[in-house]
């Protein structure tokens, strides 16, 4: 087997450079999913470009309202980030359940959507807070809003030759809080058999508002659960709010089987996590300190 | 309290740890020689059907390589431990998916594996069966068509795809049922998992002149190792060489030949050393998993707690070759009886082939299975009757001098003391401290397995001891145990002890690294070998001191003459110049335990040697809602009958425990149509640091007659309770009993929601 490694020094040199290989050459940063995959299936490509030695592209930039993460942002990094405790929670909790250690040390935020896996766990959270990539490719640069970023199964809306820069997002203007949970065998090294995430707000007269629910690995790609955003806008928590909560996102999952967990259990989990994340963000919010609607 | 001790019972660190800590250490995968080639397994993609063609002219014509080598290139010759049922590679047809039918050897290991994928072989599929209850049909296919040819030892009992029928008979059940308040009838059903060493399975084989065979290997049992590779290539033992490197974790999963003889058979054919390694999805697909159990079990008791018979029907899942699984299916009906009195019994059970995986004896064998079934349904009892699962315990465990179902009277029987401790340190009065939260027990025995042990014990003239033994140390620091006992029967300082072990041409004999024995014998031939040296240190210091060797006396490393002193030393340095050194032949094997022979038929394990007695106890909480188990305590609480190295015992207790885990709640390899869904480390899902519980051990120093300073085996047990102590503490805390392992999320929330229904 021969593998070539290039290691351009510039985002164009990496754009010139996949472009000119097409098919032959991917990308790679932490290698987590890339590698994993070429071994499996016994195909390597014939040329990786890692994207490591591009400036620029590690930072967590942004403070208030409006951040961006670097694609080669780690999960470790976002683990680890003070400006997303509290109201942020939700993107910490994801990347600090991602593999093990090892696993986040190297593996990336930009990886992690670009390779799409239905599973993937950062993918939730960015749903809730409308994130949207940027995409430099021998095109030109383009934004593109995450939701439809990701198509399906490892099919995304990228080029070939398209690095993706930055992943951008703006928090709720008014005071929220976030959750994540994740269900499978395992506290640690575990593939999702359902990931929820949830962003919720409250508005002065204590009824839930801007209520962003998103949901992973209960279908082909995670998705919104608009119809239980809807259905909890303007509603205060109750017993039975909550239960209806549970049955809207149970309905709304298109699970499959696997040697996972059954589609029925996937389901069930759909309903159980997303009724908690609504109640756990929801009890967060007195505990969060982004009170500006208040002001 | 003093001990009488200077070396047992203290935590040293164990002798081989410099070498691991360093990396310097030298394993299995690690080795390399000059001029060394790499092997890779073809395998079969097809359950059952004959090999029509081996087409090799591709795989021959890619780049790197030497060889392709099939059943053709070595002599037709059937191996295995009960029924010769096993071959190295497929000759006429093959019986289950991933059955090596040829190797391709290469320069490297990849060029290897892609001309592996070119070696086209030709099947005509057959139908297979790939359940033990559709296996014991009269017209189920049969796995292996020729099996009457087959060798076998004369104590089994075969018929079709069945390698054993064995029974365990006492008294009259069916009378002793129908007199019970009430009799109880559950199935239960375990999990194939995989032993989980960090190492996979290595070995680098050589020919020199064609005739003499060297392999180095991380197997468990050299001698075996030799003895079936000079059976395989139909030479003697002695054409054999067999060295241990350093391995990493053997579990029983090293104990059969992994790769020994693909390695051998290709560097014969090569002309060169050659070298295999077993990818993880060979670990997955073509190891010796745990054998899968269907164990239906009835029990009648009388109103106020007491056992008055078991009845059982077990199936033995043993794969595509009987191996080991024939023994479980005895040994896992000594553990189904056991540790209660029960005066009438019949146990029957029969190990039975599917077109799967081959199994083997992963730690424990019968163990986890067995526990699982009578544990659970103890409580199940116990409930039912309204008596404390703890106390319907003690109204039934066997305590000293009662007699074993297979008729052997106990000793040294500490099982109440174990019981009553781990009761106690988890707490066992509030057994349900709030919703969600339950507490589970439960208690078994385990043997000390026999078998043969030799050592040299040489002395240099500096005083450094070597202990020279044919076991290998696969990680558990049995070897440094052996050694502590070593260094306290002679007096000596366990620094100036170095082991050499596992090379079958210049170590003694050993039956090897299995069955917890390892200390224990080895220990016990070192305490001979003792006996042996002062012989000799008297006799020299006799002839030093112009005395009679009867004058002499042994004082710590040293003899003694009156007030005259001659160190071991300078016996060692007096030796070497007058008569070729210092040294001993130590020799150990365990005395019969002698049992009713009335009692069993066809039984290939019949007795529980020194048997040491334990119980876990666990406390956790269950998430109704997603099934979540969370570990908040773990107690183990096991009789060692002398504790020689308490850190080591405590390394063994919680590697245990966390193993037991992993088969408790969520490992298992998954077959679909013979096909394993889950051929990797992210889908098999062993417990990471992360559920890895709080484990608090408790040692129990009951001394056995025969262990070197009344040790009993360790090294087993604390894998055989998990699975039952959790699955009674889950049905504590949310009143789910799952009767499958693992106890999967899933399962528990299926059988909750199942109750709920019934309850409506
Ligand atoms: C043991 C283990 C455990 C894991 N556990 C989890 C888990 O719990 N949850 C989870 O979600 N994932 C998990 N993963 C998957 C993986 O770690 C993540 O998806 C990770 O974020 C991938 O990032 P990476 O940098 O390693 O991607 P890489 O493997 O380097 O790349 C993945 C894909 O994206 C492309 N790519 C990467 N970066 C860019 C870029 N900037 N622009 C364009 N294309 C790019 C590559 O060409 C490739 O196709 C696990 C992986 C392993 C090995």
């Amino acid at each position: 087997m021969k593998l070539e490694f290039l290691a351009p020094q510039t985002l164009q040199d990496a754009v010139t450079m996949a472009k000119a290989r097409g098919d032959a050459a991917r990308f790679i940063a932490g290698g987590t999913d890339l590698v994993i995959q070429a071994r499996k299936s016994g195909t390597w490509p014939e040329a990786v470009i890692n994207l490591q030695q591009i400036p620029d592209l590690g930072e967590i930039k942004g403070s208030g309202q409006n951040f961006s993460l670097g694609s080669l942002v780690t999960h470790r990094q976002i683990e680890r980030e003070g400006r997303f405790a509290g109201a942020l929670e939700a993107l910490r909790e994801s990347a600090c359940v991602i593999g093990g250690h090892q696993v986040r040390n190297v593996a990336t935020v930009g990886g992690n959507l670009c390779n799409a896996s239905p599973a993937a766990d950062m993918v939730p959270i960015l749903l809730c807070l409308n994130a949207e990539v940027a995409l430099a490719g021998s095109e030109g640069r383009r934004v593109v809003p995450l939701a439809s970023f990701i198509e399906g199964p490892r099919k995304t809306k990228r080029a070939h030759d398209e690095v993706m820069t930055e992943i951008a997002f703006s928090a709720p203007a008014q005071k929220f809080a976030s959750a994540f949970l994740k269900g499978g065998r395992r506290r640690a090294m575990e593939i999702s058999i359902v990931a929820m995430a949830g962003v919720v707000s409250v508005s002065r007269d204590g009824k839930l508002t801007d209520v962003r629910l998103a949901m992973g690995a209960a279908g082909p790609k995670a998705i919104r659960l608009t119809e239980v955003e809807k259905f909890l806008e303007g509603k205060a928590l109750s017993k039975d709010v909550l239960e209806e909560t549970g049955r809207l996102a149970a309905a709304a999952a298109s699970p499959i089987d696997d040697v996972r967990a059954s589609a029925s259990f996937r389901r069930h989990l759909a309903g159980v996590y997303a009724r908690r994340v609504v109640e756990l963000s929801w009890n967060r919010i007195s505990e969060v300190g982004n009170d500006r609607s208040a002001a | 309290m003093n001990s009488p001790f200077r070396i047992i019972g203290k935590s040293f660190p164990r002798l081989d740890a410099r070498g691991k800590v360093s990396g310097k250490a030298i394993y299995g995968t690690d080795f390399a020689m000059q001029g060394m080639l790499h092997g890779k397994l073809v395998h079969s993609p097809i359950a059952s059907g004959e090999i029509i063609s081996v087409d090799t002219s591709r795989a021959m014509a890619m780049p790197g390589v030497y060889e392709v080598v099939t059943a053709k290139d070595i002599p037709a010759q059937r191996y295995g431990s009960f029924v010769k049922d096993m071959e190295v590679f497929a000759s006429g047809r093959v019986n289950f998916i991933g059955q090596p039918v040829a190797a391709v050897v290469a320069r490297t290991a990849e060029e290897a594996e892609a001309a592996a994928k070119a070696v086209k072989v030709e099947y005509r599929e057959q139908a297979a069966v790939f359940t033990t209850e559709d296996a014991v049909k009269a017209d189920a296919p049969l796995v292996h068509p020729d099996w009457q040819e087959y060798k076998a030892v004369p104590t089994v009992k075969r018929q079709g795809n069945i390698t054993n029928q064995a029974r365990l008979v006492l008294g009259d059940v069916d009378k002793a049922l129908k007199e019970s308040y009430r009799v109880f009838t559950h199935r239960f059903v375990t999990n194939v998992v995989h032993p989980g060493y960090t190492e996979p399975r290595a070995a680098i084989a050589h020919w020199a002149d064609g005739s003499q065979l060297h392999v180095w290997s991380n197997t468990q049992l050299p001698f075996e190792a030799q003895a079936t590779l000079a059976e395989i290539f139909k030479i003697t033992p002695s054409q054999v060489r067999v060295n241990v490197t350093v391995i990493g974790g053997g579990f029983g999963g090293k104990l059969r030949l992994g790769v020994e003889h693909y390695a051998a058979a290709a560097a014969l054919k090569a002309g060169r050393p050659v070298k295999f390694v077993s990818s993880c999805e060979e670990e997955m697909t073509s190891a010796l998993p745990r054998q899968p159990l269907t164990i239906d079990l009835t029990t009648g008791v009388t109103k106020d707690g007491k056992i008055l018979a078991k009845a059982a029907s077990i199936l033995v899942d043993t794969g595509a070759t009987s191996g080991s699984g024939v023994g479980v299916a005895s040994s896992v009906m000594l553990m189904l009886a056991g540790p209660y009195k029960i005066p009438n019994l019949r146990l029957e059970s029969r190990s039975v082939y599917t077109n799967k995986t081959p199994t083997g004896s992963f730690r424990a064998p019968a163990g986890p299975q067995g526990n699982f079934a009578v544990e659970s349904q103890m409580d199940i009892i116990a409930d039912a009757l309204g008596i404390d699962p703890l106390e319907f315990r003690l109204r039934n465990i066997v305590r000293e001098g009662d007699l074993a179902p297979n008729g052997q009277k106990l000793e040294s029987v500490s099982l109440e003391e174990c019981l009553l401790k781990a009761a106690d340190a988890i707490g066992w009065k509030d057994r349900r401290p709030e919703p969600g939260r339950g507490k589970g027990i439960a208690c078994a025995w385990w043997t000390t397995t026999s078998g043969s042990s030799g050592v040299y014990v040489k002395v240099g003239p500096d005083g450094q001891v070597f202990l020279n033994t044919g076991c290998a140390e696969i990680g558990t620091a049995a070897l440094t145990g052996a050694a502590q006992v070593l260094a306290e029967a002679l007096g000596i300082e366990l620094g100036s002890i170095q082991i050499v072990s596992g090379d079958t041409a210049s170590t003694p004999f050993d039956f090897g690294a299995q069955g917890s024995r390892t200390a224990f014998a080895v220990g016990n031939a070192c305490i001979d070998a003792v006996g042996k040296l002062h012989q000799r240190m008297k006799e020299i210091a006799a002839k030093q001191f112009s005395a009679k060797a009867e004058e002499i006396e042994i004082d710590g490393g040293a003899a003694k003459f009156g007030d005259k002193l001659l160190p071991l030393k300078e016996i060692a340095a007096i030796a070497q110049t007058s008569q070729g050194g210092l040294i001993a032949h130590g020799t150990f094997i365990a005395p019969p335990t002698l049992h009713d022979k009335e009692r069993t038929e066809n039984m290939v394990i019949t007795a529980i040697n020194s048997p040491s007695f334990h119980a876990h106890a666990v406390d956790l909480s269950v998430d109704a809602e997603t099934g979540e188990v969370k570990i908040h305590d773990y107690v183990v609480v096991q009789d060692v009958g002398r504790a020689i190295n308490p850190t080591y015992i405590e390394g063994q207790i919680e590697g245990g425990v966390v193993q037991g885990i992993g088969q408790a709640l969520s490992e298992e390899i998954v077959y679909e149509n013979g096909i394993v869904r889950n051929a990797g480390l992210t889908d098999y899902k062993m417990p990471t640091a992360m559920d890895a519980p709080n484990i608090r051990s408790f040692i129990v120093e009951s001394p056995s007659k025969v262990g070197p300073y009344g040790a009993k085996g360790v090294g087993e047990p604390p894998v055989i309770h998990p699975p039952a102590t959790i699955a009674n503490a889950i049905a504590s805390a949310v009143s789910a009993r799952v009767q499958t392992l693992p106890i999967t999320a899933e399962k528990i929330v299926r059988t909750l929601t199942e109750v709920s229904e019934t309850a409506k």
